[in-house]
């Protein structure tokens, strides 16, 4: 799960996928800004065929907190 | 930034590798293999960054300069549309105004807007947003009625209108109006002398007659698109509320293609002629081997489907697009179905243009643009065969192709999906159109890009499996022998028990042909009987399905031959031809592979001889051939 949330990262956000760690934040990041964090949000749902709520939306602004999000989604 | 070739799949791969040659056209075919692999987001952006690093002018795209207005987050749509815009050949160039600007963008004649100098603009208004009054406030207002609601808008529109037009020559296109999802009157709304459904449809009349008034502008079916997808479909209430984009991230490519279907026909790239394979796409079956009365066209299913497909490949032959064929089969049987077949919905007469011989279909192509005295870039090419569309998107690059689905009753969504045939105008002259069609001035020459035959045979990949016949295959076998006339030297029909005998005399050859390429097995396509004298290899029986023609089968098959002849210490090899009203294909085989021509009879028969002491017979280099495996029989 972890190699295909990179790779969604580094299509949308158009950065290398190794260069994505537990530091990569919306905060820090260029490309990371609110049109693109919708893109991301759509791209993760498309590749794991999800929904995130608003709240989770809202929440996930690093790599690990994507992380965390998804592991709890696809585990229920 | 780079990307990292390791992580890159071999498409994306391919793709960069073109882009950065500058090869405009395989990269835009690469472009539909990309989509057609995952046309998710992730991918949309990778193409757009990709295309976005080469200068502009190096891919041989044309600009366009695209406004997006909009009444709500429409920027979500640069993706899908950057990308479709390129896959036809465009370089979209894009300005969005600041949020829910629309109407300061065109009343105001500094605006970026027009400094930007567009050459579309697209007016991207939902009607909850436009409207509020018969969408959020209906109830409200029901009882004063709607009559100014419905004279303002026409006041409101009509002025933007000639505000735009002060600044700009550009063409504007409008969406019309969705219904609202929820009728505040629930199941009386259908009924209602003023139900929300029955204000939209007039509204949507009204922005109709204004359009048709004003040059230049036109009218986006926003409606119709979203009624064919469906409306809870298409809505994303959540990212409606959350980021003022109320349409759904699938729906996106939808809506840019049907934008693009637009710019298309605004940069004039309208297709004007539709080239179609006749065998299993103008009817079921193949028509060499069905006879004019046995090909599937009639009230049963798939037949029906095909019916279907005739029937709207003939009311875009009434809409002025000029037709043409383009088939791999003899003159003789094709005029016996137009006179024979009374199912036929297309007549000879429907066709510009009649390309029915055994070359290739890119030649075929080229022949069809000088008769009719168009350019190749204004031709779709239609068949049910991938191969012969790559062969064709080899050669011609700027021919559309469309490989049509499995299933007969996919085509018409096929043909008719992308819009392919949409003008901005339809005039008398389109409706006449097919009546006359115009010679061509004089002779346009196409050099083909050196060694692309090979190129094209390398390409399919092909691997072929030479096998004895055996229990498996005799069923095969016996109808290929049965059905076979095109590619047939000698059309000698047997049944399974005669080829059951002959398979236990030892001094037989008997060799199944089976054929795989990139596009699936073919299954067995060929068939060869030889029979061991003293002194040679006798060929009686070598046959091939047409499917398989024109891509030197038949060369690794003689190939295959010879090699077996050496392995005994035999000599010489020997064939005949006996020609019949079908098989012109098969004709000149020995003739073309350096065989001797022996003796010629009376009846127009001909026996031809190899001597395997001068040589031999090469395998094509692009095939991979595997021997002496059990038959694999798809039958």
């Amino acid at each position: 799960m972890e190699q295909q949330v990179r790779q969604v990262m580094a299509d949308i956000l158009g950065v290398e996928p190794d260069s994505i760690d537990v530091s990569t934040a919306k905060d820090s990041t260029a490309a990371w800004d609110s049109l693109n964090h919708i893109n991301l949000v759509v791209a993760l749902e498309q590749e794991f065929q999800t929904s995130f709520d608003v709240s989770e939306i809202e929440s996930m602004l690093t790599f690990s907190d994507i992380l965390e999000t998804l592991e709890r989604k696809l585990q229920r | 930034m780079a990307s990292n070739p390791n992580t890159l799949s071999a498409t994306r791969r391919d793709f960069v590798t073109a882009l950065q040659a500058g090869d405009g056209s395989r990269a835009m075919q690469l472009c539909r293999v990309l989509l057609a692999e995952d046309s998710r987001l992730p991918q949309l952006s990778f193409i757009v960054r990709e295309t976005g690093k080469i200068p502009r002018g190096k891919l041989g795209l044309r600009n366009l300069k695209i406004a997006l207005l909009s009444s709500f987050s429409i920027e979500f749509i640069k993706l899908p549309l950057t990308v479709l815009c390129f896959l036809n050949g465009m370089d979209a160039e894009i300005y969005l105004p600041g949020f829910g600007q629309f109407q300061q963008e065109i009343r105001n004649q500094n605006s970026g807007l027009y400094t930007f100098k567009p050459d579309v603009v697209v007016l991207s208004v939902e009607g909850t947003d436009w409207l509020p009054e018969i969408y959020t406030s209906y109830l409200d207002r029901l009882s004063g009625g709607f009559d100014h609601v419905v004279s303002s808008f026409h006041e409101e529109l009509a002025s933007l209108i000639e505000s735009f037009r002060e600044g700009s020559k550009a063409i504007l296109l409008v969406n019309n109006f969705v219904p609202p999802v929820w009728r505040q009157l629930g199941i009386l709304d259908g009924q209602a002398e003023m139900g929300q459904a029955q204000l939209v449809h007039k509204m949507n009349e009204l922005l109709s007659s204004i359009c048709r008034k004003n040059p230049g502008v036109m009218v986006v079916d926003y409606a119709g698109l979203v009624l064919r997808f469906g409306a809870l479909r298409w809505y994303d209430e959540r990212m409606g509320h959350y980021a003022k984009a109320p349409i759904s991230a699938d729906m996106l490519l939808p809506l840019a293609g049907e934008y693009v279907k637009y710019f298309r026909a605004v940069i004039g790239q309208t297709k004007k002629c539709l080239v179609l394979d006749l065998d299993n796409t103008l009817w079921g079956g193949v028509l060499g081997e069905d006879g004019p009365a046995g090909i599937q066209l009639d009230s049963v299913y798939p037949g029906s489907a095909y019916l279907a497909f005739q029937r709207e490949i003939l009311n875009l032959h009434k809409r002025g697009i000029l037709l043409a064929i383009a088939s791999k089969n003899n003159m003789a049987d094709v005029e016996e179905v137009f006179i024979q077949n009374t199912n036929m919905l297309l007549k000879k007469e429907h066709f510009a243009s009649l390309q029915i011989h055994w070359g290739h279909k890119s030649e075929s192509l080229q022949q069809i643009a000088r008769q009719l005295n168009i350019g190749l870039e204004h031709l779709v090419f239609v068949d049910d065969n991938p191969a012969e569309c790559a062969e064709v998107l080899r050669a011609l690059p700027m021919v559309t192709t469309v490989t049509l689905p499995q299933q007969p009753e996919h085509f018409v969504r096929s043909l008719l999906e992308d819009g392919l045939f949409d003008g901005l105008i339809f005039s008398q002259e389109d409706r006449q159109r097919g009546d006359l069609y115009r010679q061509r001035a004089e002779a346009e020459v196409l050099r083909e890009r050196s060694g692309s035959l090979e190129d094209f045979y390398r390409s399919l990949e092909m691997v072929m499996t030479f096998a004895p016949m055996d229990r498996t295959s005799l069923a095969r076998s016996a109808q290929l022998t049965q059905k076979t006339n095109q590619f047939n030297l000698t059309t000698i029909r047997f049944s399974e028990s005669d080829l059951a005998e002959r398979s236990t005399d030892p001094d037989w050859l008997l060799t199944t042909v089976n054929v795989r390429d990139r596009y699936g097995d073919n299954g067995i396509v060929g068939f060869m009987m030889a029979r061991f004298d003293s002194e040679a290899l006798d060929i009686e029986t070598f046959l091939l399905s047409c499917r398989v023609i024109g891509r030197t089968v038949e060369t690794a098959m003689l190939a295959f031959l010879c090699q077996q002849a050496s392995r005994r210490g035999i000599q010489l090899l020997r064939g005949r031809v006996v020609p019949t009203a079908k098989n012109a294909p098969s004709r000149d085989l020995f003739l073309k592979h350096a065989f001797q021509k022996a003796e010629g009879k009376e009846s127009g028969e001909t026996v031809w001889t190899f001597d395997l002491s001068k040589g031999s017979v090469d395998w094509p280099a692009w095939i991979n051939v595997i021997t002496g495996e059990p038959a694999i029989s798809k039958q």
